[in-house]
């Protein structure tokens, strides 16, 4: 235990601390009595004020934090609100403008750790208690300062597809040098593979061919395909990746697919690793298509069915005239296409893969999709029959209900199922020579069974995470429950992850048309411009710092730490000659307090998260008597 | 600001809701001067004025505000509110706009926010921003959270009392104060001037907003929200609770007959969201959706849909025909059942309309952007560059470009923010 005397001396404990209750219109106020809560604060040790406002974020409440500190009348700050994760910056930004230092301040979180959990008194005790702690930390915190890098001008692009070509460009006109790495020897990912795309009818090879036109002839981006990230360390600003490139190897890649954009580079001829100095990095890694299981639909028992990708690939293939498609020397003269297929599936009616997992989320791109195509197919061959199982038509975008209601025009028939009562595929047994029958329940005709012959069956299959397993482990990335990469928040920080410098473009983080990939593209590399732009960042100081004086040099800390290089032993001059200390590099400290819990003499402790601070919160949870309960 | 000023920036923002609040932040993290202006009183758009949001159910204040905040003490943007867009023309790099400030009489520089004229006002209007659902006065701050707090008079309602300027301590409230035209000369611009909703009146078969009980998706925001006019769910006829509430789905949407063949896109996550949010506030209630398809698209919407389901939340496939006034202040609902019950009716207590989205303004004679057959500014490259209009040097943000839920209107501001900064540098400047 550390003999607080030897620590570093706290300045005296503030007797200025004012503390704001928020009510959150309702959120808080529904369950926590605010006003109690307030009345009890008034009387914690070192308190001068206790407010509350319906909305401490919204302008008057922040209005009241200024006051206070301007007239002297607080010195530190406590907000009792939502999760610090929503408004810390707002509240340090408010007390920055009232020209404080905007570390004087705590924040008790009485949202998501009280109202929304409990309710009626207990609520109102927990948050007490809660406001308790946090004044009593408030108490002894000092003015910190951030810690200033060097941030490079340069970011990195992972994914030649469509988001990660859109990011490469925009990045490079704002004047940044780009590197864009893509593991295979072409640009233009998945989209690859498609021919004209939903809903406009524009060739895909044709918006691949400008983004990557704008890529290539782009003297501030470097393109290495081929291509892969092995290393990564550093920290934002300051990242470096290890990347290896290899020898292509033809059957790896599916060239067939057609559109792709070769890329004639100047990648070695033998495998080469090298390492790429970038401030931020731009995750635009993709997707990739469901492939149904085995006797799904009667996917690989029957060659007539076949998944959307495959159909769009066949059919963009096709050189028949007349008025019946015809698909590799058969005639399809009539075919069902299937909804929903690996997507939306549903606990307890869908079956889960091996690993108990299912796709729970709509892939939102197929139905727009697969309309686009059944259209192609019924504008050139207007005796193929189609017939369009479904469960909803999610033809949600501009330009998208008009192909619903031109299928509608284009007779194709529309059939619709419910979740629990999925349509079959089968062999064809009535005699005649089509290959399949698919069977329904039809919710549009009160449910009655449908029996339709055809010759082709064309299963809708949605988009899946990619995989990046090598990229989560090696970066720390959160992934969602869906298996796409998460976001911090969907609203407030869209495109940002949990690891600062590092943003998601496109499907790497859900379904997204192209439209929608370019525009996250677009947003994830306006946020790095805006990080990197100015040459430099701040970053929180709330770091471990040695006490030189208590140091012995032992090098537990060392061993302990988390972060690769955030604590070095030094050999530092003192009065008893060179000797070896411990010493923190501020930039790569993730502050998490390893090296504190095993230092012998207490020589390391976490600015902003002192021992001390933890003793004075703890104090102040149980001490019962100060609180009128 | 005064008559006649010209005033200079790198960027202007036409709009200040969620999409044009986006799109400044991110310019002006970059260090671009950026001036934001609005028509409304406030800035924070329709967001602000929502009750909770779907996926997360966050509440809307809470997100909405934060953003709100930090545009407007950003070093780097300044907003005007209360401002109509004259003309905007775009030439070499350049863009230049006259906006009209119109008369808030009441001195911007001057009031404090101390609503002090508010509680002096002698005269009850209905409250725009609660739906009509409660009153407020002639003179007042138009929400809790808005930005700027400076109170506005309405002139159509004042009768001229006197006593709010009698009472202002500050000496800010001026009945002669006159509209007046200033200049705004930027690089580039972004359009983001957002929705509004087609009107309950707009459709005789759902009643022409004569059946008493029916409200429509926005009033539902507000008696949801948890500083809303009843503090509770209550029926406007009568204050009942209601036992039985429906959402009627593409109440002017995919509809032909009222000129809206396009899908509005958010309405059936808001009126799910909605539904679980009654669910929660009226626990014993029977809540339905009738629905023509449920477009639950985005990321983490379809598990929302499906956890609606499963708190028992109905779900009716089937355009409702006809809404009509049925006893005791209940509504009638009549719709083709699927199940081959045949055309059927049933009774609420309480209707929701969701409305059809329409575009918030039109460039026509003010701008020469395009726009599409559906009204909605034109893109030009809508697959690879969604937000470059016709015009050089002026993109487009958030719902200005088509219906678009919030999540994709922020992203979207993002990426025009994006464009408009390469042009500012590729202009040399």
């Amino acid at each position: 235990m550390t003999d607080p005397k030897k620590m570093k001396k706290n300045k005296e404990k503030s007797e200025k601390i004012g503390v704001y209750i928020c009510y959150c219109g309702g959120n808080i106020s529904d369950h926590v009595d605010v006003e109690k809560v307030r009345e009890a604060a008034e009387k914690f040790p070192g308190v001068a004020v206790a407010r509350t406002n319906s909305f401490m974020c919204s302008d008057p409440g922040q209005e009241l934090i200024i006051e206070d500190l301007k007239n002297g009348v607080v010195d530190r700050v406590v907000v009792a609100s939502c999760a610090p994760s929503l408004h810390e910056n707002t509240f340090r930004s408010a007390i920055t403008r009232a020209g404080a230092n905007p570390y004087i301040y705590d924040h008790a979180n009485i949202r998501e750790q009280v109202s929304w959990v409990l309710h009626g008194d207990k609520a109102t005790y927990k948050a007490e208690k809660l406001v308790a702690a946090a004044t009593g930390k408030a108490g002894l915190l000092e003015p910190l300062d951030p810690i200033r890098v060097n941030a490079r001008k340069h970011a990195t692009v992972i994914g030649g597809g469509i988001a990660g070509l859109k990011a490469a460009r925009v990045l490079a006109d704002r004047g940044l040098e780009v590197v864009l790495i893509e593991k295979t020897p072409f640009l233009g990912g998945n989209a690859a593979g498609l021919d004209t795309v939903a809903p406009l009818g524009e060739q895909c090879s044709a918006l691949i061919a400008e983004l990557a036109k704008g890529v290539l002839e782009h003297t501030a981006i470097t393109v290495l395909t081929r291509s892969e990230v092995v290393g990564f360390n550093g920290y934002v600003g300051n990242y470096n990746l290890q990347v290896k490139t290899t020898l292509s190897s033809s059957s790896a890649f599916d060239k067939a697919a057609g559109h792709v954009v070769p890329f004639e580079g100047d990648n070695a001829d033998t495998p080469t690793e090298q390492n790429v100095k970038t401030g931020a990095v731009v995750l635009a890694t993709g997707f990739r298509s469901y492939q149904p299981k085995t006797g799904e639909y009667g996917f690989d028992d029957h060659r007539e069915v076949l998944t959307l990708p495959e159909f769009i690939k066949q059919l963009s293939e096709v050189n028949c005239s007349g008025d019946i498609l015809e698909l590799n020397g058969r005639k399809i003269r009539a075919m069902a296409v299937i909804h929903c297929v690996g997507s939306r599936q549903i606990p307890g009616i869908h079956e889960e893969d091996e690993n108990g997992y299912l796709n729970e989320y709509c892939s939102r791109t197929c139905c727009s999709s697969i309309l686009h195509a059944a259209n192609t197919v019924k504008e050139q061959f207007p005796k193929t029959n189609i017939y369009d199982l479904y469960r909803d038509i999610r033809t949600y975008g501009r330009g998208q209900e008009e192909l619903y209601d031109r299928a509608a025009r284009n007779r194709v028939v529309f059939l619709r199922f419910e979740a629990g009562n999925s349509p079959t595929v089968s062999a064809n047994d009535d005699g005649s020579d089509y290959a399949l029958k698919v069977t329904i329940e039809d919710g549009l005709t009160f449910s009655e069974e449908i029996e339709v012959p055809v010759d082709l069956v064309v299963l809708a299959t949605g988009m899946e995470a990619g995989d990046v397993s090598d990229l989560v482990s090696m970066m720390k990335l959160p992934v969602g429950t869906d298996k796409f990469l998460q976001e911090v928040h969907p609203k407030l920080a869209p495109v940002e992850m949990s690891v600062s410098g590092i943003f998601l473009a496109g499907t790497a983080q859900a379904p997204m048309n192209i439209s929608e990939a370019c525009n996250g593209a677009a947003a994830a590399a306006v946020k790095t411009a805006s990080l990197l732009s100015k040459g430099y960042l701040e970053l929180d100081p709330y770091v471990a710092a040695v006490d030189q004086d208590l140091c012995r040099g032992t090098g537990a800390c060392v061993d302990a730490c988390l972060a690769d290089g955030a604590l070095e032993m030094i050999d530092a001059e003192t009065e008893n000659g060179t000797e070896k200390k411990a010493r923190v590099v501020p930039a790569l400290c993730l502050g998490c307090g390893a090296c504190v819990a095993v230092c012998p003499t207490g020589a390391i402790d976490l600015k902003g998260w002192s021992l001390k601070q933890y003793e004075a919160m703890v104090d102040m949870i149980v001490a019962d008597e100060l609180i009128d309960i | 600001m005064t008559d006649g000023q010209t005033i200079t920036c790198d960027a202007l923002v036409v709009g200040g809701g969620i999409a044009g609040l986006q799109s400044a932040l991110d310019l002006a993290d970059q260090d671009f001067s950026v001036v934001i202006i609005e028509k409304d009183l406030s800035i924070g758009g329709k967001m602000i004025r929502l009750s909770k949001v779907f996926p997360t159910l966050d509440c809307s204040s809470c997100i909405t505000t934060p953003k709100m905040a930090s545009a407007a003490h950003h070093k780097n943007i300044t907003i005007y509110t209360w401002c109509d867009l004259k003309e905007l023309t775009s030439n070499k790099g350049s863009v230049r706009a006259r906006v009209t400030q119109k008369p808030r009489y009441v001195d911007q520089d001057k009031c404090i926010g101390c609503r002090k004229c508010e509680y002096s006002c002698p005269v009850y209007v209905p409250d725009p921003e609660q739906g009509g659902f409660c009153a407020t006065k002639a003179i007042r701050i138009p929400f809790s959270n808005a930005i700027p707090q400076t109170a506005a008079l309405d002139p159509e309602s004042c009768m001229l009392c006197g006593k709010c300027e009698k009472i202002c301590p500050t000496g800010a409230v001026d009945y002669f104060q006159k509209p007046f035209d200033f200049t705004i000369e930027a690089t580039t611009t972004i359009l983001s001037t957002g929705f509004e909703m087609t009107t309950i009146e707009g459709k005789p078969q759902y009643g022409d907003g004569k059946v008493p009980n029916v409200v429509t998706a926005l009033q539902m925001e507000r008696l949801l929200a948890p500083h809303g006019p009843y503090n509770r769910v209550l029926r406007p006829s009568d204050g009942m609770e209601p036992d039985s509430i429906a959402f009627v789905q593409c109440a002017g949407s995919r509809d032909k007959s009222m000129g809206i063949p396009y899908c509005s896109r958010f309405c059936c996550m808001y009126a799910i969201k909605q539904a679980m949010l009654l669910s929660g506030a009226l626990p014993l209630a029977d809540i339905y959706i009738y629905y023509m398809d449920i477009r639950a698209f985005g990321k983490g919407y379809e598990q929302f849909y499906q956890t609606a389901k499963a708190m028992g939340i109905g779900f009716i496939k089937g355009k409702v025909g006809r809404i009509e006034e049925a006893e005791n202040g209940s509504v009638a609902v009549r719709f083709e059942a699927q199940d081959g019950t045949g055309v059927t009716t049933e009774n609420h207590d309480l209707v929701v309309l969701s409305l059809g989205v329409l575009p918030d303004w039109s460039p026509e004679g003010i701008c020469s952007v395009s726009t599409a057959e559906d009204h909605f500014i034109q893109t030009v490259q809508p697959s690879i560059g969604p937000t470059l209009t016709s015009r050089q040097g002026i993109f487009v943000a958030g719902a200005a470009s088509g219906p678009k839920d919030i999540v994709d209107s922020i992203s979207e501001a993002g990426a025009a923010a994006m464009e408009a900064s390469n042009y500012i540098i590729a202009q040399g400047k």
